[in-house]
């Protein structure tokens, strides 16, 4: 996704923008076991609305979870857990992640937190990062995960029967992560999922905590929030989309999302009038399709796989001839 | 409410002559005074994602990881009342000769992510995850599960596994940090973390392995907490099977073994003050039917040629022999050379490792020699006598079924499908209903909890 020729700055209300990749519309739920009733009604009226993304913020049920279980009950929203990288396995992580993106059929990203409550850390018996540490840990984390998802070939799987070979170990390569305090050495247990690389975004909320090297050069983009908890007058929504689309310095704004939607006051009203208005001035992207993944409602180019002679899984049979 | 007959107690004429042999008190309490047969099965669907038992090479063989997979498989089992959907975890990608190994089916999704989907489009059966205690942290496993639990309505399982492999641990952040006498100190500690979580507890442990404080924060599910399966076959195992698990998934399938797990199982559990009724036993098991016995021995054999191929009946035997067989022909004998390492293990992952090479090696070329086997035939007498199979016609099995259940032997099957999706369809099709005949089957689930439609006690 990228902002160049474009002169947002020039476009005034109520003329549509230029932008060929808008941002997407998300709406945010919290994971709380209060809303397990209904939580999956609602994930497809907000898809039926034209919600393009659902992110899942930890309310106490697992995000991933949460995620994984409207993935069967929608078709074409997509599902971004909002989750810890720091007092995590990176492993499990990825895993958990990538297993998400292959049963959404490619739905799948990755909201991506730095966790700065201190019972966190207690409750896996680590010691409580300062905010340098936090943001390193962060960094080696989504690096770790990215080179697990990318450690299968699209084409791995090769069922040759008449060599009797199902997956081919040349086509799989080890992640042989080293960071700071862990180190990954893969391949994934998973075989690469729909997108291959999940779009990984930060929200404006968590950027302090994922530091600026995540926010700004690692992660795929930035998450608007747009807090409607007390209701939401469009026009100012719409001037605040605006403004932020307008910036020319920062991370691509890939998702606007709101936020403290009140699920008691007729949330769906709230959504269908502001998405409306958005769509209108031209400062979301249309609802997503059905043969659309999260990539793709984002204008993320394919994930091309990078392949590493060097950590190829067969090296172990390989000569020194071949390697060259 | 269960709408299957409540357990008559069997009459001898009805037993087999080995059965018979096997029995030894009244009708009640036919294995042991403290254990009362239920006289019920429950089968478990274990769609095991790796490994040579699932056949890949068949055009009907389905992906083995997409979403309809899984989807359809589960609902063949719904439709015949399974209790359980159970799925495998392994944390590193089997390796042979030092390359992940090609052979067999490998990669198979996360299964706890997995369950939460499935969640969403079952009804009853329950969702059972095989997760490792040894790279795992206690309380977000438990949160994780009980997000599990609380999604399904109460349907929720948690395999306990333990290993103590370090080179799985070079996936995690601890790396391989425990010792093999260790496993299941560290896993009876990490249960007992989780199970403080799933009562809402304050959390405040202090271990040998690490240190945990933590709030239990979530509202109790349908079934109180995650039904808890356990795998140990080892004493040390079943010892601590008997003192924290609901269900035993057992590997023993013929029917002296069983009654054999069953009687150590009830002793160990009376010793561990707990009621043997309390803890139940699934086998896990391969199911091969055909209409007729004739037709089912031609297809256990059609399977077992599609299961192990020459290539993996070579890296089988590499396996204990630690070195290259490449060179021998899978229809010739087993290798004259000696092994060139004093204990298996060369297939990482595999569970069945540290085998004494020379004696193993030796006593099979022998055994192979003294039947006529070539590499291929021994290789899949050997993975089949690993698998727990039952084979027959669909009268055959089911009768032989009836009797483990009406013996109490075992309460029920996990049974792992050699085909996906379809595997199960003619168990489904042809044997449940010949159980149910028999009154060893539950005809609707019994409830809408896992802990219910396994016939445990409510907590």
């Amino acid at each position: 996704m990228t902002t160049t020729a474009l002169d947002l700055g020039a476009q005034s209300a109520g003329v549509p923008l230029q932008r060929s990749d808008l941002p997407v519309l998300a709406v945010d739920l919290i994971s709380d076991p209060s809303v397990l009733e209904r939580i999956g009604q609602l994930a497809q009226d907000l898809e039926r609305s034209g919600v393009g993304a659902l992110t899942l913020s930890d309310g106490g049920l697992h995000p991933i979870h949460v995620a994984s279980y409207l993935a069967p009950l929608t078709r074409t929203i997509a599902l971004l857990p909002r989750t810890d990288a720091v007092y995590v396995e990176p492993f499990h992580l990825a895993t958990q992640l990538m297993s998400l993106d292959h049963l959404s059929h490619g739905r799948a990203g990755w909201l991506l937190t730095a966790e700065t409550d201190p019972a966190v850390p207690a409750s896996v018996g680590r010691a409580a990062l300062g905010p340098e540490d936090t943001a390193r840990e962060a960094a080696d984390v989504l690096e770790a995960a990215r080179l697990i998802w990318d450690s299968w070939a699209q084409d791995a799987v090769v069922r040759d029967a008449a060599r009797g070979v199902y997956v081919d170990a040349a086509r799989l390569q080890y992640a042989d992560f080293e960071g700071e305090t862990f180190s990954v050495r893969g391949p994934a247990i998973t075989p690469r999922s729909p997108q291959g690389l999940l779009p990984v975004l930060v929200t404006d909320v968590d950027r302090a905590a994922v530091g600026e090297r995540v926010a700004t050069e690692l992660a795929d983009g930035r998450v608007l929030d747009l807090d409607v908890s007390t209701g939401a007058r469009p026009g100012a929504v719409a001037d605040t989309v605006r403004q932020a689309l307008t910036e020319t310095t920062g991370p691509v704004v890939c998702l606007v999302r709101l936020v403290g939607l009140d699920l008691d006051a007729d949330p769906l009203g709230t959504v269908a009038e502001l998405t409306a208005t958005l769509r209108e001035q031209g400062l979301i992207a249309a609802a997503p399709s059905a043969e659309q993944s999260l990539r793709d409602q984002l204008s993320l180019p394919t994930a091309a796989r990078t392949a590493d002679p060097a950590r190829r899984s067969d090296r172990g049979r390989l000569t020194s001839e071949d390697h060259a | 409410m269960s709408t299957t007959a409540p357990h008559r107690p069997f009459e001898r004429t009805e037993l087999s002559a080995e059965a018979a042999a096997l029995v030894t008190g009244p009708a009640e309490h036919p294995l042991h005074p403290d254990h009362t047969p239920t006289g019920q099965l429950s089968f478990g669907a274990f769609f095991q994602g790796v490994n040579s038992s699932t056949i890949w090479r068949l055009p009907e063989s389905g992906d083995q990881v997409a979403w309809e997979s899984f989807e359809a498989l589960v609902a063949t089992a719904e439709r015949g009342k399974f209790a359980a959907f159970f799925l495998g975890e392994g944390l590193r990608l089997r390796e042979h000769r030092g390359v992940p190994f090609e052979l067999d089916v490998a990669g198979r999704p996360d299964a706890q992510t997995l369950l939460a989907a499935l969640a969403a489009v079952t009804e009853h059966i329950g969702l059972v995850a095989t997760q490792n205690t040894t790279y795992n942290d206690p309380v977000d496993l438990a949160r994780r599960l009980q997000t599990l639990d609380l999604l399904s309505g109460g349907r929720a399982g948690w395999n306990v596994v333990t290993t103590d492999n370090a080179w799985t641990g070079e996936n995690f952040r601890r790396g391989g940090y425990l010792d093999h006498e260790d496993r299941y100190v560290h896993a009876e500690a990490f249960v007992q973390i989780a199970e403080q979580f799933w009562r809402g507890e304050q959390i405040e442990h202090e271990g040998a392995h690490y240190s945990v404080r933590a709030q239990g924060d979530l509202p109790r599910s349908a079934q109180g907490r995650p039904v808890l399966f356990q795998a140990g076959a080892s004493p040390t195992g079943q010892d601590f099977a008997a003192r924290t698990a609901d269900v035993i998934f057992s590997p023993h399938g013929a029917l002296a073994a069983a009654v054999d797990f069953r009687r150590s199982i009830v002793e160990r559990t009376v010793a561990a003050g707990r009621d043997p009724g309390s803890v139940k036993i699934l086998p896990g098991a391969e199911v091969v039917l055909a209409a007729t016995e004739q037709e089912a021995d031609e297809k256990v054999r059609w399977v077992r040629d599609l299961q192990i191929g020459p290539e993996q009946a070579i890296a089988l035997l590499e396996q204990y022999w630690g070195r290259d067989l490449s060179s021998f022909d899978p229809e010739g004998p087993l290798p004259d050379v000696e092994p060139e390492v004093a204990e298996s293990g060369v297939t990482r992952g595999a569970g069945f490792q540290f085998a004494k090479a020379q004696e193993l090696t030796r006593a099979w070329r022998e055994e192979a020699a003294e039947k006529g086997q070539s590499i291929l035939e021994f290789a899949r007498v050997q993975a089949g006598s690993r698998r727990g199979t039952f084979t027959g016609s669909y009268d055959a099995v089911a009768e032989r079924l009836a009797e483990f259940a009406r013996l109490g032997a075992i309460d029920g099957l996990n049974i792992t499908p050699w085909l996906i999706p379809s595997g199960l369809d003619d168990i489904v099709d042809h044997l449940i209903p010949r159980l149910q005949e028999r009154g060893v089957y539950p005809t609707e689930y019994a409830g809408s909890t896992l802990r219910e439609n396994l016939g445990l006690p409510a907590l």
